[in-house]
């Protein structure tokens, strides 16, 4: 549901990854966080809510 | 429309007199013709403030969470809309049962009041409202206007779900039969239709214009902790910073910390001074909600789970 708001105000589709991983699933936890590194690589840096903290 | 008005009124001195409730909240003449206020009434003589007509948009519902901890009753006047916030309220434990009285009132939709008071004569004042079916004419002293309802109504009641209220202890005059002048979803689907950069621009033009108010947080009758996270100091989850950034983590927030419990009531949109469309992030959800989970509105049935708060096996999972 939160992906699918934040794609309809404009972030773009797989810029926030939610994925269930048990505590005992190593394997998926590496694969799964190797998936978005690239994924966010790919997207390039985030151009929405990044004003600067005065 | 001067016949609901009177039933309202009898009705509300009866309670008042027979000390069933210390309190009816309902709806009051306004300042201006198009406008009306809420009222307060605590005596049978003061049941003569009480009105009902086409200009009765506020949602009273949220009025009930500030005597919960008072004693003695309550009675409130509730449109269809308005109805399923009460069930809401009461579904979150907000509110209990045997405090309140609901009066219903069938509601043959609300006119936009910024349309009519632009077509008005400003020192008229008014005499009388008329349902026509498909229009309202309003009667006043310099004159009468007839208004479609199609051009002048609230989006809301463009595509009114229930016109009749789904919990009432009494209802005024007849109830009416569901009649929609356009598509519940039609508006959001055509943002959803737009490129990821349209999309962007589109909320960011929106989101850039909020004063950070909190109006639209302060009507809604969904919004009821009593230490919102908008407010929190410690931790600061959200910056007070009124820019671009923050207001857009605000409107997310706002919109997720709702998500299947609001009621479709528009309040939030109709009270924004900035005339953000703020019902539009709702309806997101509402659309999403029935498309992946087939769930009611919030609010339309007592006793329905939040549909954010219930599992079931055959939930599509799409993070597993
Ligand atoms: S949405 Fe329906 S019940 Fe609510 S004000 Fe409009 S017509 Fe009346
Ligand atoms: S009512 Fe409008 S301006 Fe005020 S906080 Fe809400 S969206 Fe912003
Ligand atoms: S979020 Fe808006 S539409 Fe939903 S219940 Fe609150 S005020 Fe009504």
């Amino acid at each position: 549901m939160l992906k699918r708001l934040l794609e309809y105000v404009g972030f773009e589709p797989g810029r926030l990854t939610a994925r269930w991983i048990s505590a005992s699933e190593g394997a998926k936890f590496a694969s799964t966080m190797d998936e978005v590194t690239d994924k966010i690589k790919s997207l390039g840096p985030n151009t929405k809510m990044r004003d600067e903290i005065l | 429309m001067m016949n609901l008005t009177k039933q309202i009124r009898e009705q509300a001195k009866k309670l008042l007199e027979e000390k069933k409730v210390d309190l009816v909240i309902g709806f009051g003449q306004g300042t201006e013709l198009a406008r009306t206020t809420p009222v307060f009434i605590d005596s049978p003589e003061g049941v003569s403030a009480l009105t009902w007509g086409p200009f009765c948009a506020n949602n009273l519902a949220k009025y009930l969470v500030d005597y919960k901890n008072a004693p003695g009753n309550v009675a409130i006047v509730v449109k269809g809309c308005d109805s399923r916030s009460v069930i809401r309220l009461l579904d979150d434990n907000q509110i209990s049962r045997d405090k309140i009285v609901v009066i219903g009132v069938p509601c043959a939709g609300q006119l936009e009041w910024q349309k009519v008071a632009d077509e008005v004569k400003p020192d008229a004042t008014l005499k009388e409202t008329v349902d026509n079916g498909d229009s309202f004419v309003v009667k006043t002293s310099t004159g009468d206007h007839t208004f479609n309802k199609k051009d002048y109504m609230l989006h809301r009641c463009l595509v009114c779900e229930n016109p009749n209220p789904v919990i009432a202890d009494f209802t005024i005059g007849e109830e009416l039969p569901v009649k929609n002048y356009a598509e519940r979803f039609a508006e959001v689907e055509e943002l959803e239709q737009l490129g990821l950069e349209e999309k962007s621009a589109y909320w960011d033009k929106q989101f850039s214009r909020c004063l950070r108010c909190y109006a639209c947080r302060n009507v809604c009758s969904v919004c009821t902790c009593e230490l919102c996270v908008f407010d929190q100091m410690k931790p600061m989850w959200v910056s007070k910073r009124t820019n671009l950034s923050e207001n857009t983590v605000f409107h997310i927030t706002r919109a997720f910390h709702v998500a299947g419990r609001c009621v479709d009531c528009g309040e939030c949109d109709r009270v924004c001074p900035m005339d953000i469309p703020i019902r539009k992030l709702n309806q997101k959800i509402h659309k999403d909600l029935k498309d992946l989970f087939d769930s009611p509105t919030p609010g339309s049935k007592e006793g329905l789970l939040s549909a954010l708060g219930e599992f079931s096996l055959g939930d599509p999972e799409e993070f597993m």
